[in-house]
């Protein structure tokens, strides 16, 4: 389990799925609903998605897919992908729709998933490149986690290309103690 | 309750700056610790209520088991989330031990109040560590971090120094806003501390 310390792996598996209960639970509070403390045999509860995952391998759920896959979204993406607002959706779009691929029977996600990153991130390449920082920042709010990730990195890239370029010093100040702070005197 | 606290103390590490330590966070440290006490607790009242009812607890899959089975789940995921909470952070200490020095006193002060004793514990013994296999090796690995085109360069002084530190062979002077023309290797640990800046053309 490569991923088991990584951040971004537990936050993504932090988001919510609908499930369908095949098998009544005990004791537990997870269902909103119940007046009891017992989750029925065919209830529809939202579990993060680690918990669904877990359940789904036993057989005692089955998972539907959650609403930043739904309709509305895909007709948005395919009429303009990289102004959709992936972020306020699911902030790890990509991630979570592979996670989810394989357990729900949709079979469309795989293709939705790899159409939208092949526009966006044509777009996110162009606009670290070319916009003034004034546009860029109206356009990074709408970026998941991992497009942003990439977008950061094309921007450390050409500013280290910049830098070697007009020649400054090459000793800085390690990056881990944080931005100087202005001596007071 | 079901991983909230874990999710919660994750999210604390993550929305710090990437790289960067905040102090840490004891109190939902230990709320999380009681969250997987709890979980415990549950676990074990409704295996004995299994057990009471005189099924087997192994096979029989009834309701009672699948409370247990979630409440299982949960406290492996306030676990594992625990877990990445201070692996991520001892990376970054041991980032530091790398990048500005050796020494746990050579690091800023407001480095050194997010440690944990714990934190600064693993600090040194990494340093020691570091050190004995430079010494086997007969290397310094922790200079040259830059790929290196003088051996001298020029500085000037940022911050206050100790007086007195002895560099090649004479004790130099270091006031503040003072250049100075200093070996490379030399100069750098105090460069990438921000106590001197290099200066360039």
């Amino acid at each position: 389990m490569a991923k088991y310390y990584d951040i971004d792996d537990i936050l993504t598996e932090e988001e919510f799925v609908p499930v369908f209960f095949h098998k009544p639970a005990n004791g537990v509070t997870i269902d909103p609903s119940a007046e009891t403390n017992c989750v029925e045999q065919g209830a529809k509860v939202e579990l993060p998605f680690w918990l669904a995952h877990e359940l789904h391998l036993r057989q005692a759920v089955s998972i539907n897919l959650p609403a930043c896959f739904d309709q509305k979204t895909r007709l948005e993406i395919q009429a303009d992908a990289p102004s959709v607002d992936l972020r306020s959706r699911c902030q790890y779009f990509y991630e979570f729709g592979c996670k989810l691929q394989p357990l729900v029977t949709d079979r469309t996600i795989g293709i939705l998933l790899s159409t939208a990153f092949k526009i966006r991130y044509k777009e996110t390449l162009t606009k670290v490149y070319t916009a003034a920082h004034i546009t860029a920042s109206k356009f990074l709010p709408l970026l998941t986690k991992e497009e942003t990730n990439l977008y950061e990195a094309a921007h450390l890239s050409m500013t280290a290309f910049k830098k070697w370029r007009i020649g400054g010093p090459r000793f800085q100040r390690a990056s881990i103690l944080g931005r100087k702070r202005k001596e007071s005197n | 309750m079901y991983g909230r606290k874990g999710y919660q103390l994750v999210k604390d590490f993550a929305s710090g700056e990437k790289g960067h330590l905040k102090p840490f966070n004891s109190k939902l440290f230990d709320e999380t610790i009681e969250e997987c006490d709890q979980n415990h607790h549950l676990i074990q009242s409704l295996i004995r209520k299994m057990q009471q009812e005189g099924l087997d607890v192994q096979n029989n899959r009834n309701a009672d088991h699948y409370g247990a089975l979630i409440h299982h789940l949960s406290l492996i995921r306030n676990k594992r989330c625990l877990m990445a909470y201070v692996y991520n952070r001892v990376e970054i200490v041991r980032d530091l031990a790398w990048r500005v020095g050796l020494e746990l006193l050579d690091l800023p002060s407001e480095i050194q109040e997010k440690l944990t004793t714990l934190e600064k514990e693993y600090f040194k013994n990494h340093s020691v560590a570091i050190k004995s296999y430079m010494g086997k090796v007969g290397m310094e690995l922790n200079v040259d971090m830059v790929p290196p085109k003088d051996p001298y360069i020029k500085v000037r002084i940022v911050d206050d120094i100790d007086e007195g530190i002895v560099m090649g062979d004479k004790t130099t002077n270091f006031a503040r806003h003072s250049m100075h023309f200093l070996k490379r290797t030399d100069a750098e640990p105090y460069i990438a501390r921000g106590q001197m800046e290099e200066l360039t053309g």
